[in-house]
């Protein structure tokens, strides 16, 4: 429907009213002014416009689709404001009937979908998409949106799209999401096509639908049929047992990682020292403070590398960390190394210090993250198991930083020395080795390996000032059941803690995982005092 | 505005001595003039800080406008603040101090249920009045407590009604998760009692505990996934964690890409300060139910928000002038209550006080005439159901026509 612009706004509305009923009527013509009223109507006739949305998508005219297109997007982001004169669409100031611009009559008010209209605009917005749209990438996203649902896709919709589909590979995919709608046709070849395409991407869901197939007719009476439909629930079952193993498995090499990062540097520490670091917790809340800084620098400096922050924050997080560390070190726990229990007080209180300053700087609430592309969402791989990216995020990170911290112990002068001291600081002392530098070093290493926890696990929680107090008592835990400042130790006692904690929380629930985990770290220890790979050497 | 600290305490107990070595005459002078104190227990650290931290300043802005219009009986107001560090034994300590040797008032505090539960039976023994601005589980009704936010039966019930409901998504399934203490397995209990009730079977539902402050959610997600795709009817998520469980939640539902379309979350402690950090884009439809939404219309929420918005700015408030929550609304709500009744009773004692509550009337910013009864210390509050949008606020989906009288005990428990 197009039409030149009318000087005035007034000659606007007329020649609207007038050119609505002149237009030709066709029998299958959509009444445009009735379907914007049920859009401007309660939840239940929203939903009617919503249905008719739908079918026009599916069947309605090509000028129909390209009229309705806008409607069912500006309806799902409140873009549609309904007035006394009907409805228009916001952007622009058009009207919604006619496509004219106007002025707002009266207060507009833009309908909220309710939660059971939702898909349904949902569904018709991705329909129109994947016909009209002019790019590819927009139609496959459409077509990604439609597979959601597809008992609600209209017949004749995906036949449609295909038919006028340019792209080959897109083009396959809308026939095979065809085909899998079509389990409860009419043509038993095309259903037991349609259970084979369903029985290719096993998931608890596919499980249902097909499960639900047995009770079918055509279940006892066509031996095909029947053959397909369990040959399908044997490999969904397969698939399914396989995506959850992964999963299990996933999680908990996702919680290792979380757990190995939070303790790594208190290993350190603690097994060098024999200082019980009470503010590491702390140390890992402004490694994630010092994120947003670098963050919020990158809005201002550097809009463009905006999305790398999470990279080029990792400097900065170990230095400042690192620097803070080395301050405390020198400050306050040189002089209380005979100690133990002043340092330990000292390092509490250093830890309140921390989170009180952190609160009255930047406030309690929780930080505002921008989320990358490489930390948001997941990938469906198999069954019900999802890869996704910010946990993947933090077990690259921990492989990353576990990989640096062995070089670095191993295969470096300051790692001969952290070593040598760990093992017997006074004869250390005897060889010439600067023991008071070497632990500053270490002190720094130890907090700087915090702070980069805390980049790393800024994806994954809430950062606020108490973040840290949620880590200190698991990380001791790793520590103690590793033995304390091996490497080695640490990785095993996370990986095993995460997986133990995995397996237990779906059968007695996360509560019960923690006591039991617990009870068995105290049984370990009883067995084995000194964790599970102890420093061999003489300790002082 | 005096900071309820070691010093204060020390000068009040010199003020007391003073006090017991003068003549009887002269006390009694003394306590007519002067200020009246309230006293807030809500906590500035701790797991809690973010959300009830912001109470205090809204209890002062409160008391603020009520002093500029010349106190009550002849009075100013005076709010000592506390800070019970989200400890549960210190919130009863802390109540008990400022009742025995501030001899405040009224007491306006309380965030978690466990809280209110330790602070109890101290108002009961020292008779003091606390002021209790959380929607919660009901079943309780001490004459000290008055109760300014909704029981079950006007706001979680409605809330449920409205997601089984032909207009919601017809739910047939519920996934109940909670930290684990008081507020939600009472909740859930009365939930299975009302799921009974209507003939939902034990097999519709499933109930999972987390620890307090807990935040991997990994393994949960993936139940709730299992869960869902069973079959047998529309799933639903009622979600009572709180705390910073909330938003870590909320972030690991999204990643693994379940929409509020596949599986709404009916967060019954979710607020607006809750979605602060989130890229809210993928939660968008998710709901929550409380007695006041931001979205609120009418010249009472405008007002509020406007003088919230001052308040912050000039006495330079640590939380944003931008976001305001029902408990907030609610404490605003207790403070002009009390005030109200105070006026009327012409008294500060608890026992005239509290006879003067049957009747008394406010316009709160919610849009709704919320009103006390004789009967009960209840207060009739609307019900509101929100739906995030993608600009980390609710947009307001559902509201009651005028407020449901509150029903303190469930016959479902």
């Amino acid at each position: 429907m197009t039409q030149k612009v009318p000087p005035l706004l007034l000659l606007g509305l007329l020649a609207g009213a007038l050119l609505a009923p002149a237009s030709p009527v066709r029998a299958d013509s959509l009444d445009r002014a009735a379907l914007v009223q049920e859009l401007c109507g309660d939840a239940g006739a929203m939903g009617k416009a919503g249905a008719t949305l739908v079918t026009t998508a599916a069947a309605g005219s090509a000028e129909d689709r390209e009229w309705a297109a806008p409607l069912a997007r500006a309806a799902i982001d409140r873009k549609l404001a309904c007035d006394e004169a009907g409805a228009m669409l916001d952007e622009g100031g058009l009207d919604a009937v006619t496509r004219a611009p106007r002025a707002a009559a009266g207060t507009p008010r833009s309908p909220l979908l309710s939660l059971k209209n939702r898909p349904v605009f949902e569904l018709a917005d991705a329909a129109f998409a994947l016909r009209g749209s002019p790019a590819v990438a927009q139609r496959t996203a459409a077509l990604k949106t439609l597979e959601r649902r597809p008992a609600l896709i209209p017949e004749g919709l995906l036949e449609g799209a295909a038919a006028a589909e340019s792209d080959a590979g897109l083009r396959e995919q809308i026939d095979t999401l065809s085909q899998t709608a079509a389990l409860n046709a009419s043509d038993p070849a095309a259903r037991i096509r349609a259970i084979g395409r369903v029985a290719e991407n096993p998931s608890r869901r596919a499980l249902t639908r097909i499960s639900a197939l047995t009770a079918d007719p055509a279940y006892a009476a066509n031996p095909d049929f029947r053959t397909a439909v369990d040959d399908a629930t044997r490999r969904i079952e397969r698939g399914i047992a396989i995506g959850d193993t992964l999963a299990t498995l996933y999680n908990g090499l996702s919680f290792a990682s979380i757990l190995f990062m939070a303790a790594i540097g208190l290993a350190i520490i603690f097994g060098l020292m024999g200082v019980i670091n009470l503010a590491q917790g702390e140390l890992i809340m402004i490694g994630a403070y010092v994120t947003w800084l670098v963050q919020q620098g990158l809005r201002h400096a550097a809009p463009g590398l905006l999305d790398w922050y999470l990279v080029l924050a990792i400097p900065v997080a170990f230095l400042a960390t690192a620097g803070i560390g080395i301050a405390l070190e020198t400050l306050l726990l040189r002089h209380l190394y005979k100690r133990p229990l002043m340092s330990l007080l000292a390092t509490w209180a250093v830890s309140l210090f921390l989170v009180n300053i952190v609160r009255v700087v930047f406030g309690t609430q929780n930080m505002q993250f921008e989320t990358p592309f490489y930390v948001s969402g997941g990938v469906p791989v198999i069954g019900d198991f999802i890869f996704t990216w910010n946990r993947m995020f933090a077990i690259a990170f921990a492989a990353v930083t576990l990989a640096l911290t062995w070089l670095v112990v191993r295969k470096t002068p300051l790692g001969l020395n952290i070593r040598a001291v760990t093992q017997n600081r006074d004869m250390a002392a005897c060889i010439g080795i600067p023991t008071r530098r070497v632990d500053m070093m270490a002190f720094g290493l130890g907090s700087g390996l915090a702070g980069l926890a805390g980049l790393a696990l800024s994806p994954i929680y809430s950062v606020n000032p108490q973040m840290g107090q949620n880590f200190i008592i698991d990380s001791f835990m790793v520590v103690v059941l590793g033995g304390v400042g091996t490497i080695a130790g640490t990785v095993v006692a996370a990986l095993g803690i995460g997986q133990i904690n995995v397996l237990i929380e779906p059968l007695w629930g996360a509560v019960a995982a923690k006591v039991i985990v617990l009870l068995m770290i105290i049984a370990f220890l009883q067995w084995r005092p000194e964790g599970l790979f102890a420093v061999k050497g003489r300790r002082k | 505005m005096v900071k309820f600290s070691r010093r204060s305490f020390l000068q009040a107990s010199g003020l007391a001595a003073a006090g017991i070595a003068s003549p009887a005459v002269l006390r009694s002078a003394m306590a007519q003039s002067g200020p009246v104190k309230l006293g807030c227990l809500f906590s500035s650290s701790g797991t809690m800080a973010n959300l009830e931290g912001r109470l205090n300043y809204v209890v002062k802005m409160a008391a603020d406008e009520i002093n500029a219009k010349g106190g009550v009986n002849g009075r100013t107001i005076d709010v000592l603040v506390s800070d019970p560090a989200s400890d549960w034994p210190l919130y009863a300590q802390t109540a008990k101090q400022m009742l025995q040797q501030e001899k405040v008032s009224a007491l306006f505090g309380c965030w978690t249920s466990v809280s209110r539960k330790t602070v109890l039976p101290v108002v009961e023994q020292e008779n003091g009045l606390l002021y209790y601005p959380l929607h919660f589980e009901g079943d309780e009704n001490s004459k000290n407590v008055v109760y300014a936010n909704s029981p079950p039966a006007s706001s979680v019930l409605p809330a449920v009604d409205y997601l089984m409901g032909e207009e919601g998504v017809s739910a047939k399934r519920f996934f109940m998760l909670g930290s684990d203490y008081v507020w939600p397995r009472t909740i859930n209990k009365q939930l299975k009692g009302y799921f009974k009730s209507k003939g939902i079977p034990e097999t519709a539902w499933k109930e999972e505990y987390v620890p307090f402050g807990f935040s991997n959610f990994q393994t949960l997600v993936n139940q709730i996934r299992a869960f869902a795709d069973q079959g047998g009817g529309q799933p639903v998520v009622i979600l009572t964690v709180v705390g910073n469980s909330i938003p870590d939640f909320m972030r690991e539902f999204a990643n693994q890409g379940i929409l509020a379309t596949d599986i709404p979350v009916l967060g019954l402690d979710m607020v607006e300060a809750d979605l602060e950090g989130l890229d809210t884009s993928k939660l968008v439809g998710h709901l929550n139910c409380w007695a006041y939404l931001q979205n609120a219309k009418g010249p009472a929420n405008e007002a509020f928000l406007k003088n919230w918005a001052a308040y912050v700015k000039a006495k330079n408030v640590p939380f944003s002038g931008d976001v305001s929550i029902d408990p907030m609304v609610s404490a605003y709500d207790s403070v002009h209550l009390w005030a109200m009744a105070a006026a009327k009773a012409g008294s500060f004692d608890v026992p005239e006080v509290s006879k003067a509550f049957a009747g008394l009337t406010f316009d709160c910013p919610s849009g709704y005439k919320i009103s006390m009864t004789g009967e009960n210390n209840y207060v009739a509050r609307g019900v509101f159901i929100g739906s995030v949008n993608d600009k980390q606020g609710f947009d307001i989906l559902w509201q009651s026509k005028d407020t449901p009288k509150p029903v303190p005990f469930s016959p479902y428990g």
